[in-house]
């Protein structure tokens, strides 16, 4: 049996399906107690169904490993207290967070509502946050502690259809980084998993946003080649051993990075730098100056994922 | 010609400092413009409607077009009513560049929700706000130019502004979605990471810049540029000559304009089954750890 999380208590959100269930069985697994977070709601953040979380449990508990399950909400202050509260009232310390939980709610930009937005910010971005914060209270007193959070290439690099995700994906890539910053003086590390796997909450995507991407020539998530389709075949089950990994003593100064995950395969992303530039030697552009060094230069050539259609 | 002739544009966040740079540049280069702006504080608090009404006398009196609004883009209702400004005053919109925004730094540990839900809902949603009925009315007339502001502090992240730095991060991920929903329309949507010394910029305490440093945090970026240098880059962007520009983030300040990389893979392991962690602690130091840069490591053990 390995035991490289011997003695850690995790709190896994999301962790009643998908990539969050494996990550919550392989914690346990590797000899961490974990606090199972769930609220049971369908992929859309509707219903309740507490016995979700339960059902990780008991398989946890099946295997020989130790677990409790909590059903309170991300989406509040309130309860990401209380989720980290959970990990200190059951195991009496807490040592590791991972942020999984997420809803979708797909719809072209101009037609996205605002209870559209507000409930996918709220889910995954404020949701991080409530239960990162709560968490790294603890982390700065003790000097220790790992936040793992989920972003997505959809964030990353954009998916049609996605305003809402994407802005909370990539949200949730920039906390990570600003965490990575405010806490890794106190020994506390903050890195962001891009994950790609077949889950309940891909299998969500309308048939229509695959169709519409395909028809209007739009890049398509998967820059390599793959796809909508690729997804079907990876197990989410993939994601758990490097997060687990980036939990354990090993990843100590693995800090501020986001790693596309999937399958079995494990990739750094690259940090935000320089292609090309144009400057001006005044200091100040002049508007003809710009214009031709921008068309001749700096934009020429350059991708657009989306190209004008003929109507 | 103009670059911007019979163009119409809105401005958030137009009453001051790099908002107001774009403003002006753009109705000197021929649009009519709707200044958006409340007036209010770098906190958010606190209302002046003469914040908006000034750079409007300030575009008028030099020849310019443009009109005052101030509704708050932070509601559906305040990004409704500013596009309606744009087609009321002018009968259609063009442009829209969306630069309001707040600060409220804290370190993560000690964020309140007020602080984080304030400058999420100013940057984020009132990114949103104002360009999802923009793009109800770009796709309709299938033309329109979409420029939102994100920040190297999203981008690289900086210390004390996990609410800023979200809000800007998720802002360029918002503008990769809508450059993919809306391209076909023959729309462009791109962000802007600016450098600038401004209002905001300055709020920034410098106690707080001197800890950063003193602590070997690195910093999100020099803020070495006047909030004026950045209108050039986003005018041209608004322009026809930029039809061809979709989907990037360009960092501007002061005279230099830089394309930034889209995030990609830069180093992969890989094997024919699941790892397990103990493989994992074998190989990854050897390969994706190689030299993995820390931006701010935990100072050694005092004895």
């Amino acid at each position: 049996m390995p035991n490289n999380l011997e003695g850690k208590v995790a709190i896994v959100t999301g962790s009643g399906r998908g990539v969050g269930r494996g990550i919550a069985k392989l914690m346990a697994e590797e000899g961490a107690k974990v606090v199972v977070v769930d609220p049971g709601v369908n992929v859309d953040g509707t219903g309740f169904d507490q016995s979700i979380a339960e059902v990780v449990v008991g398989e946890i508990r099946d295997a020989g490993g130790t677990a409790v399950a909590c059903t309170e909400s991300v989406a509040t202050m309130e309860g990401g207290e209380r989720i980290v509260q959970a990990a200190i009232d059951n195991f009496g310390r807490l040592d590791i967070v991972v942020c999984c939980a997420g809803i979708l709610r797909d719809r072209m930009v101009f037609n996205m509502t605002e209870q559209e937005w507000d409930d996918v910010i709220a889910v995954h971005l404020k949701g991080t946050f409530t239960v990162v914060k709560h968490a790294c209270i603890l982390f700065r007193q003790q000097r220790s502690g790992r936040v793992i959070t989920f972003s997505s290439q959809s964030g990353l690099v954009g998916n049609s259809g996605q305003a809402n995700y994407g802005a909370a994906k990539s949200g949730i890539a920039g906390l990570t980084k600003v965490v990575a910053k405010d806490m890794g003086r106190y020994g506390v590390t903050a890195n962001a998993i891009a994950p790609r796997a077949s889950t309940r909450m891909i299998g969500a995507i309308p048939e229509s946003a695959a169709e519409i991407r395909a028809r209007g020539g739009v890049a398509s998530l998967s820059g390599d080649g793959g796809g909508d389709g690729e997804l079907q075949n990876l197990d989410p089950d993939g994601i758990a051993p490097f997060v687990a990994y980036l939990a354990s003593d090993y990843a100590s100064n693995v800090n501020g990075q986001t790693f596309l995950v999937y399958g079995n395969t494990v990739s750094l992303m690259s940090q935000p730098r320089p292609e090309k530039a144009i400057w001006t030697e005044s200091g100040h552009w002049e508007m003809d100056e710009l214009s031709a060094r921008a068309r001749g230069y700096l934009t020429a050539g350059i991708a657009n994922p989306a190209p004008a259609q003929q109507r | 010609m103009p670059l911007l002739e019979d163009k119409v544009a809105i401005v958030t966040g137009a009453g001051r400092g790099i908002g107001r740079g774009v403003a002006k540049l753009m109705a000197s280069e021929g649009a009519k413009v709707v200044v958006c702006d409340l007036g209010v504080n770098v906190d958010g608090s606190g209302v002046d409607v003469s914040v908006a009404q000034q750079v409007v006398n300030e575009i008028g009196e030099l020849g310019g077009t443009a009109v005052a609004c101030t509704e708050s883009v932070a509601t559906m209702a305040g990004g409704e009513k500013i596009v309606q400004t744009a087609v009321d005053n002018f009968g259609k919109l063009d442009i829209v560049v969306t630069v309001a925004g707040i600060l409220r730094d804290r370190m993560v540990f000690n964020m309140t929700e007020e602080e984080w839900d304030d400058v999420i809902a100013v940057h984020l949603k009132g990114t949103f706000t104002v360009v999802k009925h923009a793009s109800i009315l770009f796709r309709q007339q299938r033309s329109g130019r979409i420029i939102t502001f994100s920040s190297t502090s999203g981008l690289y992240g900086n210390s004390g502004q996990a609410n800023y730095g979200a809000a800007k991060d998720g802002i360029a991920g918002f503008t990769r979605v809508c450059a993919r929903d809306l391209g076909r329309y023959g729309v462009t949507a791109n962000a802007i990471s600016p450098s600038a010394s401004t209002r905001m910029t300055t709020s920034v305490p410098d106690e707080a810049r001197a800890l950063r440093s003193a602590r070997g945090i690195a910093a999100g970026g020099g803020l070495r540029g006047d909030a004026e240098d950045v209108a050039p880059m986003v005018t041209w962007l608004a322009s026809d000559e930029a039809q061809h520009v979709n989907g990037h983030v360009f960092h501007v300040t002061g005279g230099l304009v830089t394309l930034l990389n889209e995030p990609e893979p830069v180093k992969t392991i890989q094997k024919d089954s699941r790892w397990t962690v103990d493989e994992l602690a074998g190989v990854f130091p050897a390969t994706i750890g190689v030299e993995l840069y820390n931006p701010a490591p935990a100072p050694p053990p005092s004895a």
